[in-house]
This record gives C-alpha cells, sequence and structure tokens, in this order.
C-alpha cells in the first residue's frame, strides 16, 4: 500500500507549511521581518508503464503511460524580500530604509550581519548600536552633550554641538545589498549573513546607483499581511485532514484484506 | 486458485494503484504548479485459469488493469503573491529548465535568482529564455515581466529599461505525452519537440496553485474504499460458499 506513505508525505509537508506560517504570525510585528513560504515540488514517479513504450508487436506506441507519484517534497522556504509599510516613530535614532539594501551591523566575533531593523540607540561610548549593542557600520560616535540628531536620505548622521548653532557631520551609516536577497541566512534577532546563495555583499551609500534612500524617525515593519497567512493556514490545515483521511483509507482497505477468510 | 479470485484480485490491485494516484494528487494540494492524475482501466481478457485446449475454446474470463495515468492540465487557481520573482502562466505553455539530464518543462513559476544572478527555479536549476539562460546584473533592480514574458530592469541609477531576456515558453501538441519527473517537472517523450508558444501570456506576481479539486478527490477515494471493501465481502462468500459446500458434500451419512 504506497499510498499510505504517499499520504505520509503529504502530512509532513503540510506540518512543516503550518509552521512556516506560524512563524510569520508570530512576527507580525517584527520590526523588517520578511515572510517566508513553503514551497513544495511532487516526488519521483514510478513509471509502470512508460509513454511511447512498445505496446505490440505490430510497433504501436503507448500514447499515455501509468505513472504513480510517490508524494510531496519541501524545496525550501523562500523569503519574500518585498518592502513593507513604513510607520512614524518620532524617535530619532530610527531608520528605515525605503528600496534595496541592509545595514551592516559588526557582530561581537568581529563578522558582519545584516538587518532591515533600524530601531539604533547609543550606547555608554555614545556608539550608533543595534537593540543588542552591536555598532551599525561603519562606526558612529556621537559626542556627548550633542542635541537635534538628524540622519538624511543618503544616511549622513549630523548633530548640533554644544556651542554651536551649525550642524556638524559626525558620520554616515551605509547599506549593503546582495544579487539574491533571499539567499541571506536568517541568525536570528532580525539578522542574516551573507551565503554563497546570496552572493557576495556589496556596499554602498543609500539613494546612489540603485540603493534605497533612508528615513528618520521612521521603521518598516514586516511585511507579513494577516489575511494571506490565515487563508493559507486554513488551507494548510485541511490539506493535513485529507492526507491523514488517504492514510485511514488505505488502512481500511488493508483492513478488509485481512478479515477476507476467517 | 478460482477465477473469481483471480479477477476479484485483479480489480483490487488496480483500486491499490488508483488510491496511489488519489494519495499523490492530495500530497500534493499545495504544490505549486501540480496538475493532478487520473487512472484509466481496461477490460482485458485471458483464457480461464485452467486447461483451455479444448476442441471449442472456452468462454473467456475478463480481468481488469489499468490502462493509463491521464494528466488533468486544467489551470490551477492562480493566487497574488506580490513577488516580482513568481510568474503564472495563462494558457497552456510550459516554462522551459535546463537540468543535468536535459531540458525539462514546468508550470511552477516560483523563481529565485542564484548566486551567479542567473533566473532559477526552486531548485536551483536555471530557466531558459529565447537565447539561454537568463542573468542579472548585481545592480539590477525592479525587475518586470511582462506578459509575454519579456524581461526588463532598472540598472543602477539608470531610469529607462535594460532588457534582461525573454521567458521560453513552449507547448505540445499532445500534453499527454509528457512524464512527470518530480521536482515539479516534465520530460518531453523520444522524438516530441516542445513547439514555441506564441498565445500564452506570463502574469508577474502570482503562482498557480496545484489544481487537485479535495472534493473530487476524496469522493474518489470513498469510492475505491468502497469497492475494495465490496470485492472483499464478495471474495469470502465465494470461499463461504465453497467450504459450506465441501463439508455438506463431503458428509458421508454414516
Amino acid at each position: 500500500m504506497r499510498a499510505l506513505y504517499t499520504a505520509a508525505t503529504g502530512m509532513a509537508a503540510q506540518e512543516l507549511n503550518v509552521q512556516v506560517i506560524s512563524n510569520n504570525i508570530a512576527n507580525m510585528r517584527t520590526t523588517g521581518y520578511k515572510k517566508q513560504r513553503a514551497a513544495f515540488q511532487d516526488l519521483i514517479y514510478d513509471h509502470v508503464r512508460r509513454v511511447g513504450a512498445q505496446a505490440s508487436d505490430q510497433g504501436t506506441i503507448l500514447p499515455v503511460g501509468v505513472d504513480i507519484g510517490g508524494g510531496v517534497k519541501t524545496v525550501g522556504t523562500p523569503r519574500l524580500m518585498s518592502q513593507g509599510t513604513l510607520s512614524p516613530t518620532g524617535n530619532d535614532l530610527d531608520v528605515a530604509i525605503r528600496g534595496e539594501g541592509f545595514f551592516k551591523i559588526q557582530m561581537p566575533d568581529g563578522t558582519y550581519a545584516y538587518t532591515r531593523d533600524g530601531s539604533f540607540m547609543m550606547d555608554a561610548q555614545g556608539r550608533v548600536v543595534t537593540a543588542q549593542g552591536n555598532p551599525v557600520q561603519p562606526t558612529i560616535t556621537i559626542p556627548q552633550n550633542s542635541s537635534q540628531i538628524t540622519i538624511n536620505a543618503q544616511g549622513q548622521l549630523t548633530v548640533i554641538l554644544p556651542g554651536s548653532t551649525t550642524p556638524t557631520l559626525v558620520g554616515q551609516i551605509g547599506l549593503t545589498r546582495f544579487i539574491n536577497k533571499a539567499g541571506l541566512n536568517p541568525i536570528g534577532d532580525n539578522l542574516f549573513t551573507d551565503t554563497p546563495a546570496s552572493g557576495t555583499p556589496q556596499d554602498g551609500i543609500a539613494n546612489t546607483d540603485g540603493f534605497g534612500d533612508m528615513q528618520q524617525a521612521n521603521l518598516e515593519q514586516a511585511n507579513v499581511e494577516v489575511v494571506t497567512e490565515i487563508s493559507d493556514l486554513i488551507a494548510a490545515q485541511r490539506a493535513y485532514e485529507m492526507n491523514a483521511k488517504v492514510v485511514s483509507a488505505a488502512d481500511q482497505m488493508l483492513q478488509s484484506t485481512s478479515n477476507m477468510f476467517r | 486458485m478460482e477465477n473469481m479470485l483471480l479477477v476479484g484480485l485483479s480489480r483490487k490491485m488496480t483500486l491499490e494503484r488508483q488510491l496511489d494516484v488519489v494519495a499523490n494528487n492530495v500530497a500534493n494540494i499545495n504544490t505549486t504548479g501540480f496538475k493532478a492524475d487520473r487512472s484509466l482501466f481496461e477490460e482485458y481478457l485471458r483464457s480461464p485459469a485452467h486447461e483451455d485446449n479444448f476442441v471449442h475454446a472456452d468462454r473467456r474470463v475478463s480481468f481488469v488493469h489499468d490502462r493509463a495515468t491521464f494528466h488533468d492540465f486544467s489551470a490551477g487557481p492562480s493566487e497574488q503573491t506580490k513577488n516580482p520573482l513568481d510568474v503564472a502562466i495563462d494558457g497552456n505553455a510550459f516554462l522551459v529548465v535546463q537540468t543535468a539530464a536535459g531540458e525539462r518543462y514546468t508550470r511552477d513559476g516560483g523563481l529565485q535568482i542564484n548566486n551567479q544572478g542567473q533566473l532559477v527555479t526552486a531548485s536551483g536549476d536555471p530557466v531558459l529564455g529565447t537565447s539561454g539562460p537568463i542573468v542579472f546584473q548585481p545592480t539590477d533592480k525592479e525587475i518586470n515581466i511582462a506578459a509575454d514574458g519579456n524581461i526588463t530592469v532598472l540598472e543602477g541609477t539608470g531610469r529607462t529599461d535594460s532588457v534582461r531576456g525573454k521567458l521560453r515558453l513552449v507547448s505540445f501538441a499532445d500534453p499527454q505525452t509528457l512524464v512527470k519527473e518530480g521536482g515539479n517537472l516534465y520530460s518531453a517523450g523520444q522524438g516530441i519537440a516542445a513547439q514555441p508558444d506564441t498565445t500564452s501570456r506570463v502574469r508577474q506576481g502570482f503562482i498557480e496553485k496545484s489544481n487537485v479539486n479535495s472534493v473530487h478527490e476524496m469522493s474518489r477515494m470513498i469510492e475505491i474504499t468502497r469497492t475494495y471493501t465490496q470485492i472483499s465481502a464478495m471474495l469470502q462468500q465465494q470461499h463461504d460458499l465453497h467450504r459450506t459446500a465441501v463439508e455438506k458434500l463431503a458428509d458421508v451419512p454414516a
């Protein structure tokens, strides 16, 4: 009874589908989160009678074959890197990217990670850091007692120093882009690392060369649409149930055979 | 062996195969671009299972076996994903995929870009344009796929479209000759050429869902289960009949 195992692959696939959907829903309010979807493919087929095989001595050819499929497999969980909506926060160190690019963050071990979450803060030394305390690249230190932090569309950060009335440029937040954003590896904390699939990071300046621009006092919301997720969840749940039904049908058939001769 | 048992057995075997096909359809109810399969059966005449070299030929017994699985190529529902690299095909065309084993065809338009900038399927095989694989530059943005499959981008700070290629769309005189290879791919039978398709349209930002109809599959499944249990019951009755006959006939009065 191959159907038993075929339906089992279907149940496993839908289980993973629900996992992906629930992770999207869980991160509905996560700044800079990018939703995923589960991508499925059919498994290998058993060609019981191959189409085009010879059907008789007269050389007639089978117009259609008998192909029995073995179920479904998950091929990946591609990430949808579309723009999320910007929501104003009124906080000077919140930055959202409108368009292409990621903020580059230096991790404690010296490696780099990338994020769309621009809710930055100042640490004790005045550096611009993420919520985990990792500095955004290139590292920017804001002098003490300075006021009126302004970040323009290119990411240039200016402040008014004590005793001055004109803005002083203290640094520029850079952006990094990848040819295949969907190939980035998520490491949690809203961070991604580059992989062979994402291609090498290309550093650049916001608002130039096709990079997006920066919007101060805004944050990018998750690109999760609740309606889509809930309808996908219902579909996944139904599909799981139906695969379970197939399992019990196959079971019933086997039972009727084993009960044939008492 | 009894003919009845053998005929019943042949039917039960085809029903198991039929359930296998239904199970595969149901398992792929969420598979992008999947096309459901149907089983077809035929009568298969054989001599009864005993000597038939008489002067007059014996009456023949009909068995059953599955003749074919027929692919249902009707369109599946389209779902809007807003992902620029998702394409759904309106019409009978297929996308052409370059695999290690040669050209393959697919309806699964959930595409990706690999680290070399090539347009690939979810499993990483290049999708072919009219002049080979389609390659994007690292500075490309705003990928636009037109209804005829033309792919344009804005390169760097450019304000005008740069063309990156045109999706190759093909169709077949008889799509039933296509063989499912798994991985959402079809291969063309020997000597069957893919024809360029000009009537189908590509829709960016949509994917074609599986065309498996759950209600159909469930009713088919119930039908299969019921038929199967009926045959089991029938064979059991036949068996009981024989046993009773043997017992009664062997019951020699003292």
